[in-house]
């Protein structure tokens, strides 16, 4: 619980980066993903029903904070966090290069996602040819910086199950 | 049916969560969304957070702001520092340009009324031992410089060539003790001879002590020494004293030339008459 509470602060954290500082460093259009890069990691090592919840969770907050419909971003978090559990049982991961291929495979998945929730509901012209290469450089980003984050997470779950069992 | 669903309650959960959020997106799309709890809540939790980081990063940006601006300054400031420099260097090179034109307009304008064959020269270097007051001149005989001939300037003389080789000419300058210039008194018409010393400046020699000599007094040159054209200023009187002795007063004078502030000369050649006498 303690867990996956601590999860949820680091998650609105890195709500608060992606709104804000993050934005100091864009990488051309995009700013960097560190929600899904959050969602996968709890689809690969923290799979729990918190852990689900959470990323229904942070994808609503990004639908409040930034979305122009509710449910969008919730929606493909949800998914994210989904596929990666599925997939999770197949992939052993002991290398940052696989790390960075399942957080770009996430991230193409996120932006389908997108895509097709944005087709039915909202039906935007001409949304097909700038979204594909948004989609592209937000998932090249993403996996360039999953391997860090991912390290970081580690490092802090470690502490906080080190905590948990001297308590 | 409990085991099964604590079995899949990961799966089953997030299947929820799809399911839910289509919801919300179908009722957020349809307009039908009136209440909802979480966005509030969550926008409660996370707006005094984003308001700090918002602010801190409204700091970092200004800082940010700040520092390419002063580089920024500092480049344009380094550039206009330059651009000065260069502009003070080519107003200086106009300056000087104009300078010279003015000088050498009033040394042409003089030149006409001067014997045909006056040589323009420039100063080159002056005396190098302080017991001769000379110069030396770019022109030579190459240039048809001749030993003896006058040194002028707009102003008034110079001095007289003592020396030629084929490209320079050695002037002696009217101030030194070795010079003799043949002059009048304008005023008076009083002759004597213009020469300097080593220690009272230039003086006008040999002038009768019952002539009317004043301060202020401006002397010409005569002319019937063969070497200056007659009627160039020479000096103006700034000092008399009739001795109680001899034949003579003693006459101190001011060059009209400031010899050592000159650039450009003309030398004029004797006139043919007055080389012969």
């Amino acid at each position: 619980m303690k867990l996956s509470l601590s999860f949820f602060v680091v998650g609105v954290l890195l709500v608060l980066l992606q709104t804000t500082f993050l934005h100091l460093f864009p990488v051309g259009p995009v700013v960097p993903d560190l929600i899904l890069v959050l969602c996968v990691y709890w689809g690969l090592y923290h799979p729990t029903v918190g852990a689900a919840l959470g990323s229904f969770l942070l994808g609503y907050s990004v639908d409040v904070v930034s979305s122009p419909i509710l449910g969008l971003n919730a929606f493909a978090m949800s998914l994210v966090f989904l596929a990666v559990y599925l997939s999770s049982r197949s992939i052993w991961l002991h290398h940052p290069v696989v790390s960075s291929i399942v957080v770009l495979m996430a991230s193409l998945v996120k932006g389908a996602a997108l895509i097709l929730v944005w087709t039915v509901f909202l039906s935007v012209d001409g949304f097909w040819t700038g979204a594909i290469r948004y989609i592209l450089m937000e998932a090249l980003v993403a996996a360039v910086l999953a391997p860090l984050v991912f390290a970081l997470l580690r490092r802090g779950q470690a502490y906080l199950e080190e905590i948990r069992v001297t308590a | 049916m409990l085991a099964f669903l604590r079995k899949n309650q990961i799966l089953l959960s997030s299947c929820f969560c799809l399911l839910l959020s289509l919801y919300i997106l179908t009722a957020a799309a349809r307009g039908q969304l009136k209440n909802d709890p979480i966005g509030p809540m969550l926008l409660w939790i996370m707006r005094p957070l984003q308001i700090a980081a918002q602010s801190t990063m409204n700091w970092i940006q200004d800082i940010q702001d700040s520092y390419s601006m002063l580089t920024g300054y500092k480049s344009e400031n380094e550039k206009l520092r330059k651009r000065i420099q260069q502009l003070e260097i080519e107003r200086n090179q106009l300056l000087e340009a104009e300078a010279t034109n003015q000088r050498l307009q009033q040394l042409l304008e003089f030149r006409s009324r001067l014997p045909s064959g006056s040589v323009t020269a420039s100063v080159i270097a002056d005396s190098a031992s302080s017991w001769f007051k000379s110069c030396l001149l770019d022109k030579g005989s190459a240039d048809g410089v001749r030993k003896g001939m006058a040194v002028v300037t707009p102003l008034g003389v110079v001095g007289q060539v003592v020396a030629v080789t084929g490209r320079t000419a050695k002037v002696l300058l009217l101030t030194d003790a070795n010079s003799g210039v043949d002059v009048l008194v304008q005023r008076t018409r009083a002759r004597g001879i213009v020469s300097g010393s080593l220690d009272n400046g230039t003086t006008l020699k040999y002038v009768k002590r019952s002539e009317d000599i004043q301060e202020g007094d401006r002397l010409v040159t005569s002319g019937l020494d063969g070497i200056f054209p007659k009627g160039i200023m020479v000096g103006t009187v700034i000092k008399v004293r009739k001795q109680t002795l001899g034949l003579f007063q003693y006459i101190e004078i001011m060059p009209a030339v400031s010899l050592t502030r000159t650039e450009e000369v003309l030398i004029v050649r004797a006139d043919a008459n007055q080389q012969k006498n």
